[in-house]
């Protein structure tokens, strides 16, 4: 029995006036993994954004819930806590706030909103170091502030440890290839792997098939003009490599 | 019912050249008024507040001046039972030590309470108006600031009698920071008292002094606090000046801290202004020989109506001598928060280096700052540069949090604490820089 997690119907959204979402529909269900592929500008960065919350973007019709609830009420800490989180296409670097000072910030943010225990220094600092020795990031990097100084690599590897440890029940990966070299995209992937247990749900967003031969989606979809114009499984990936872009959007 | 002008009786007004002292300061302050928009300096902090006809002064007790033994020596800062602190009435002496080992000197609105740490040899504090009957305070009185330009000062020579008279022998290092607790109580009254505080640090002298102005009481009473200090320091001698003003949102706390300091002596400013409806603090330093330096930097937070005014005027009188300062500020609300600093390079002092940096972040779009930076260089072969901007709290800096989970109040504070964070540090004594942090 699939339990759906993010329902999406009609969605329409704006940004500064411009009409950027356009009657989208998706729904995901518990341990499902949905691919988004699509053109430059097509709105994907959009459309995870206002999932996620982002002040800027306005919603003038359709609905998003989660778990069932109604999304859109949510201020953007309330859905991260409901279990949403976004692995940013462009991380935001903060100077003068440490890595590992934020990231315990959010930690316990999180386990608070679930009633758990907030972790002490030591306990989060043990759980740190392991989480991140798996994804190559070293003690110097958690002590350097929040993305200042970090290689793209490095960002997009940092965009990981924080879902490896905020453990989220849905996971929207923008571009998490973008800058990538092979190993760095391993070492990813693998992170966002370690998470499917079949009860999370990602939503990867990509424009290249090769980050799919790593995380396997149970279903792609072309997004063009702020809708979906063809769902299909991971083929569909393939035949989009082959074809481009211009095939799918003409079928509309 | 009286203004700021009144003939309350003063201690030592049988000494001619106090009373004389005091006779020019009543004139000048006559000659100058208080500061409009057109006084110099006072373009953008308006203390017309203080133009109210209805502050009271308290009349000084006589110390009855101990001797050295007889006074009271006690660390314990009212904690102990020997008796003595229970002497000093209206103000609870119970807990009321910061938490860092420090020696404390209290005024309570302004008078001092005659309770002594037990200090190390070669450091010597007693109230200034014992200076001023042994004569003691007489070379340093006045002489660093120009009475005629600087209205409050002129004020506060009105009514010299309270403050202390510190001085530090040669060579000798303070173990402890010295914290001098200024704490004002005020019920329905609008009380006005003033503060003279004369520090002389003789060669190669070095120490730590932390000044504390906190305020309990009702909300609505108005007061004014007008404080100079004067900071003589000898050659080589180190002084790390740190200041917390702390009041109440009717608070008027106006200070003025003016430094000599001669060959390769150093003097560090830190002061963290907080709250107050009008906080001015000034520091004008005097580097007069070669090698001295000073390091004066501040942060002001607050919100609400209130006005909190920083200005320095860093004067370079000998070649190579060095002066940094680092301001910075966060503004909610109504407030305005005000920056005018000044750096003059006189002729002839060549191989010397200023420089100065302004940043603050507004909250609110009714929040104000306005900076003015001034730097006259009339000499060769210096170093000099200032910047200043004025900025908000970046949004996709509190979104990347919130869409951590993290709550959108604590990133506005997170990120706030970042701003201050370089600030703070200039705070070198850890204990006090946590102690600061924790007031932000
Ligand atoms: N803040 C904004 N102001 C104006 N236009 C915007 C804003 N944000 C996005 N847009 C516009 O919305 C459209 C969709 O942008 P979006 O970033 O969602 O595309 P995308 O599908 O993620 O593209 P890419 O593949 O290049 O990342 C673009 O035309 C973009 O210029
Ligand atoms: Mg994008």
């Amino acid at each position: 029995m699939s339990t759906p997690l993010l329902e999406i119907e009609d969605l329409q959204a704006r940004v500064c006036d411009r009409e950027i979402i356009k009657g989208f529909n998706l729904t995901i269900n518990e341990g499902e993994v949905h691919a988004v592929m699509g053109p430059n500008g097509a709105g994907k960065s959009t459309l995870s954004n206002v999932i996620c919350g982002k002040p800027g973007y306005e919603v003038t019709g359709g609905s998003i819930r989660f778990k069932g609830k109604n999304l859109l009420a949510l201020s953007p800490e309330e859905r991260a806590r409901e279990g949403i989180f976004l692995c940013m296409q462009y991380p935001v670097e903060i100077p003068g706030v440490p890595t590992a000072t934020f990231l315990k910030h959010a930690v316990n943010a999180i386990r608070k909103h679930h009633e758990l225990p907030e972790l002490d220094t030591m306990e989060f600092v043990k759980m740190l170091r392991e989480e991140g020795k798996k994804l190559g990031i070293d003690n110097e990097m958690i002590k350097r502030p929040v993305n200042v100084g970090f290689s793209g690599g490095e960002k997009k590897r940092l965009e990981t440890l924080q879902m490896s440890i905020l453990k989220p029940a849905l996971s929207i990966l923008d571009e998490a290839d973008s800058g990538l070299d092979i190993d760095a995209l391993k070492v990813v992937a693998d992170g966002v792997n370690a998470l499917r247990d079949g009860h999370r749900s990602m939503l990867v967003i990509t424009h290249y098939q090769r980050l799919l031969n790593y995380i396997v989606p149970d279903f792609v979809h072309i997004f063009a003009d702020g809708h979906i114009v063809k769902s299909g499984d991971k083929n569909l990936a393939l035949e989009l490599e082959e074809k481009g872009y211009a095939e799918f959007v003409k079928e509309k | 019912m009286a203004g700021l002008l009144q003939n309350k009786p003063l201690l030592c007004d049988n000494i001619p050249w106090v009373e004389a002292l005091r006779q020019k300061g009543r004139r000048a302050f006559e000659e100058q008024g208080l500061p409009t928009a057109k006084t110099e300096y006072w373009q953008y902090t308006k203390p017309r507040d203080l133009n109210a006809d209805d502050f009271v002064m308290q009349n000084s007790e006589d110390y009855e001046f101990l001797t050295r033994d007889e006074h009271h020596h006690c660390d314990c800062g009212g904690n102990c039972s020997c008796g003595h602190h229970d002497e000093t009435e209206g103000i609870d002496l119970n807990n009321r030590l910061l938490p860092f080992d420090a020696y404390y000197l209290y005024f309570a609105n302004g008078m001092f309470i005659p309770m002594y740490p037990a200090l190390p040899a070669g450091v010597e504090v007693k109230p200034l108006a014992e200076a001023l009957a042994d004569g003691e305070a007489k070379p340093y009185l006045g002489k660093l600031v120009d009475i005629e330009k600087h209205p409050f000062a002129a004020l506060n020579t009105a009514y010299l009698e309270e403050g202390v008279f510190l001085r530090i022998q040669a060579g000798v290092k303070l173990n402890k920071p010295l914290v001098i607790w200024n704490h004002t109580e005020v019920d329905d009254e609008n009380v006005f008292y003033n503060l003279r505080h004369l520090i002389i640090l003789e060669t190669g002298a070095e120490a730590e002094i932390f000044e504390y102005s906190d305020y309990c009481g009702a909300e609505k009473s108005r007061y004014f606090a007008n404080s100079v200090n004067e900071i003589f320091l000898s050659a080589d001698a180190v002084l790390r000046h740190y200041k917390l003003q702390d009041e109440a949102y009717k608070a008027n706390h106006v200070a003025l801290t003016a430094v000599r300091a001669k060959a390769a002596a150093r003097y560090h400013n830190f002061c963290f202004q907080r709250g107050a409806n009008i906080g001015r603090n000034e520091v004008i330093v005097n580097l007069c020989e070669e090698q001295a330096a000073a390091e004066v930097n501040a942060a002001y937070k607050m919100s609400g109506w209130a006005t909190l005014d920083f200005t320095t005027d860093i004067e370079h009188l000998a070649p190579a001598t060095f002066s940094d300062q680092l301001v910075k500020g966060v503004v909610d609300g109504d407030a305005r928060g005000v920056f005018q600093g000044k750096i003059e390079i006189h002729p002839d002092c060549v191989a010397t280096e200023g420089h100065q940096l302004h940043r603050a972040i507004l909250l609110s779009d009714t929040a104000e700052v306005d900076v003015k930076p001034e730097l006259k260089i009339y000499a060769d072969d210096v170093k000099c540069s200032h910047g200043a901007a004025t900025g908000e709290l970046d949004e996709d800096q509190l979104f990347y949090m919130q869409s951590r989970g993290i709550d959108v109040d604590e990133a506005r504070r997170i990120l706030v604490e970042a701003f201050l964070d370089d600030v703070l540090l200039k705070i070198e004594n850890e204990a006090i820089r946590a102690y600061v942090k924790s007031r932000v």
